[in-house]
């Protein structure tokens, strides 16, 4: 995912806390993936406006962490969501 | 708050590992 790629939620997939299992999931039609606390971070941070290079440079603020780090693993994350159509991207 | 590299897993009909390490 390249830095000016802005990620946003398809119609349809939200995220949804399940207090049963208490852990974050993020839900499409007729299905469903669980998320970590970072995953949760990350897709907290899609909004449909701001650029994944916005996105990467506020989680490594929040995280104190390596921007390039934040990138290399979102991009991943992002891109694996991707390709399971629960994200979509515009530029 | 420490930064992971995050962990998605898939439920189907059970939780299947989708990406992470």
């Amino acid at each position: 995912m390249e830095a000016e790629e802005i990620p946003v939620l398809p119609r349809g997939v939200r995220l949804h806390y399940d207090h049963i299992r208490e852990i974050w999931v993020l839900l499409a039609p007729e299905r469903a993936v669980t998320l970590d606390a970072v995953g949760h971070a990350i897709l907290s941070e899609v909004d449909g406006e701001r650029s994944f290079g916005e996105i990467t440079q506020k989680l490594a603020e929040k995280f104190n962490a390596p921007v390039d780090l934040i990138m290399q693993d979102s991009a991943g994350f992002l891109g694996a969501l991707r390709a399971r159509r629960f994200l979509d991207v515009s530029s | 708050m420490a930064w992971n590299k995050p962990v998605i897993r898939e439920i189907e009909c059970m939780e299947i590992n989708m990406y992470g390490p």
